[in-house]
């Protein structure tokens, strides 16, 4: 009997493990090597230690992308997440055409991040775009301008359509998170003479901080791999000034072939993220007392 | 003793019989990778494999067509296996050399013997195809670079094709009186600002400096580059082209020639493939106008076949080279693509009025750039086109812009 107990998790384990060592671990491992050498995926690589690392901090294109990132990380924070709160408390109310608003909401959450990129692409367009047309329309003519080649505001341009995205799926985990709260305690509050603002501040809220924590844990992980949008929209230009980190590396490893350089950006991409991934981790240990819970 | 004699004889007229069968007849497993994946090339690529396999009937042909981008991918990982294709398709000049460098690229010298390509093919045509006196490269088929202008808008407004740089700036002016841009360009990706740089380097310093500057070894601030870019300054401060280019792919700046607001367009002549029909049939094309120098050099970029040093049958493989050089095997791309093939015996019928004169342009050439990014090394040329982009957005600091060019020109040519 005890035998069993011990074999047979492992027994099925067996194959998604080596299935994620394969696709997952061995790769990530050798990202970590490639990341020391100069390899154009051509020749051999050549070991030439820390070489890669010396360059991306002397590389003004790192920081550019750095700087981007952080913009999507704070616009991320601020504006997804409060309207998605927002917007799941007012339509968790019984509150007419409150599953249609939901599903208008989260469509966007449906469509292919490439397919978001391509329609504000559309929208940005100075030329025959939505947003000049109607700017001129009502007389705001002095706004209109190119969008996406401003190299000001650019990088904003393409965080909006981000956030137009997002916004629902904040929406979405708050909402399941809500419907977690026992509708008793807000009555209790409700009759205890508790304001909407009181019980907003010191109940939902409260209660609702496991779900904020994943929300802000996967809007920061989200924000850092932003590279669809950024992709398509503008491919890191002008000039570079909307470059993202996972752009930039892509660009380096698959449109210049330095594979070396590229993975370096990659580890860098990682440790950041790791971070975020660790808080999120020690979070849900502290929460669970032991991580028996799944979210 | 005469039997055996006769014997022998038989024998050996059997032997060399079996031979020459064998030689007219390949057989085994030929592979082709090619990147021709658009609609026109897919099916020009198709129809040039089927006639081949026509003619080698055992011959057992894998064609395998891939897309442009994920191709220049994977072939890297191909041509350093242990089996890489026979023959495949490849760019010529630098992004060929780059591969014969590596050593991964058969020496086709004696194919260009025997089928007398030294003195068929254009000058142009051996310049990208021919590497320390040894032939590693058969050009297959290219198109022109030009400037395509609507013929309605020139006709209406009494404008003539321009020839020389203040020719250029008159019609410009003109346009610009009728309330019509000159040029429309879409410089999102960036590459189409390195037409204008190629043009205007090869006008105003001349072929052989363009050459010497794609090699990575002139600077930044020599005073010939940053002539260039004072005649490109003045393009744009005079507002001859559309407002914010980089919003724009290059064919949605399309649109500006189709709404009639531009009348220019410097670009490949793969302009019709993405123009409507309408516009197509109002495009013609002239030669960037002479600067300094005049204008006897191209910028067209040929295509051609390679054959890997590992190619695993490659009689068959050197067999399609020869067809690949033969009228038979680039005419229907000339009817069917509308491309300029390097052999000369294919009939002027085959073309059409404007590709029949790209062809003499080419051929007339005394030299064939072959696009920013191919001449060049690829990694350098996607930071410079980057900076030309800057360059568009503030002209007037190109000083300032040249210089942290050459920082990034020293890091790269010199690490």
């Amino acid at each position: 009997m005890k035998r069993d107990k011990f074999f047979s998790p492992w027994l099925f384990l067996i194959l998604p493990l080596l299935l994620y060592a394969i696709w997952v671990v061995i790769p990530a491992f050798y990202t970590f090597f490639l990341s020391l050498t100069r390899y154009d995926g051509l020749l051999s690589p050549e070991f030439i230690g820390l070489a890669n690392y010396e360059r991306l901090f002397s590389h003004d294109t790192f920081y550019i992308s750095l700087l981007n990132n952080l913009r999507w990380v704070v616009v991320f924070l601020i504006v997804p997440v409060t309207m998605g709160l927002f917007l799941a408390i007012l339509l968790s109310k019984k509150i007419p055409g409150a599953r249609l608003f939901k599903a208008l909401i989260y469509s966007p959450m449906v469509l292919a991040p490439v397919v978001i990129g391509l329609i504000w692409t559309w929208i940005y367009s100075p030329r025959s775009g939505l947003l000049n047309h109607t700017l001129t329309l009502v007389g705001l003519q002095t706004l209109t301008r190119g969008w996406l080649s401003d190299p000001d505001i650019a990088i904003y341009a393409i965080i909006f359509a981000g956030v137009w995205r997002h916004t629902g799926y904040v929406m979405l985990i708050y909402l399941a998170g809500l419907t977690s709260i026992p509708p008793d305690l807000i009555e209790a509050a409700r009759i205890d003479g508790a304001s909407a603002w009181q019980r907003f501040r010191h109940i939902i809220f409260p209660l609702l901080k496991p779900t904020t924590t994943i929300v802000i844990v996967i809007t920061m992980i989200e924000s850092l791999r932003s590279f669809d949008f950024v992709n398509i929209m503008t491919d890191g230009g002008p000039f570079r000034q909307t470059e993202v980190l996972a752009n930039f590396m892509y660009k380096e490893a698959f449109a210049r072939y330095n594979m070396g350089y590229g993975a370096s950006i990659a580890v860098i991409l990682f440790l950041i993220m790791v971070i975020f991934i660790f808080i999120y981790v020690i979070q849900r240990r502290e929460e669970y007392g032991g991580g028996e819970k799944v979210v | 003793m005469k039997k055996i004699i006769i014997f022998t004889l038989a024998f050996c007229l059997l032997l060399s019989f079996g031979v020459a069968v064998e030689a007219d007849s390949l057989d085994g497993e030929l592979i082709i990778d090619a990147y021709t994946s658009d609609p026109a090339p897919r099916a020009a690529m198709n129809e040039m494999v089927e006639t081949f396999q026509e003619m080698h009937p055992d011959l057992d042909i894998e064609l395998n067509i891939t897309a442009h981008e994920d191709f220049k991918h994977a072939i890297r990982t191909w041509l350093a296996s242990d089996t890489p294709p026979d023959v495949f398709t490849w760019f010529a000049g630098e992004r060929a050399e780059y591969f014969v460098r590596n050593n991964l690229i058969r020496d086709i010298t004696h194919i260009w013997e025997e089928e007398g390509l030294f003195d068929l093919y254009a000058e142009g045509y051996q310049r990208e195809s021919i590497f320390d006196d040894k032939a590693y490269f058969l050009p297959h088929q290219t198109y022109i670079w030009g400037v395509f202008y609507n013929q309605e808008i020139f006709a209406d407004l009494g404008l003539e094709e321009p020839e020389t740089w203040d020719e250029l700036i008159e019609v410009n002016e003109t346009l610009k009186e009728n309330d019509i841009t000159p040029f429309t360009i879409g410089s999102r990706y960036e590459w189409t600002t390195a037409g204008w740089f190629d043009h205007l380097n090869i006008r105003i310093n001349g072929f052989d400096f363009h050459q010497e500057f794609v090699t990575g070894e002139v600077p930044m601030t020599d005073d010939r580059v940053v002539k260039v870019f004072e005649k490109w300054k003045e393009l744009i401060e005079s507002d001859y082209f559309i407002e914010y280019p980089a919003s724009y792919s290059w064919h949605e700046a399309l649109e500006y020639m189709e709404d009639d607001e531009a009348a220019m367009y410097l670009m490949g002549s793969f302009i019709h493939d993405s123009a409507t029909d309408e516009l197509s049939e109002k495009l013609s094309f002239f030669p960037f106008p002479a600067i300094e120098k005049s204008p006897t050099a191209v910028e067209a970029p040929i295509d051609g076949y390679m054959m890997p040093v590992h190619a695993q049958n490659v009689e068959a493989g050197e067999e399609f080279l020869r067809f690949a050089a033969s009228v038979e095997g680039q005419q229907n791309w000339v009817e069917d693509v509308g491309r300029v093939v390097p052999n000369p015996n294919v009939p002027e019928e085959s073309y059409d009025e404007e590709t029949l004169r790209e062809r003499e342009l080419i051929d007339g050439a005394e030299g064939i750039a072959q696009f920013l990014d191919r001449d060049m090394e690829e990694d350098f040329a996607i930071t410079m086109m980057g900076y030309l982009v800057e360059f568009w957005e503030n002209p007037e600091h190109y000083m300032d812009i040249l210089e942290r060019l050459e920082d990034e020109r020293q890091f790269h040519f010199e690490q």
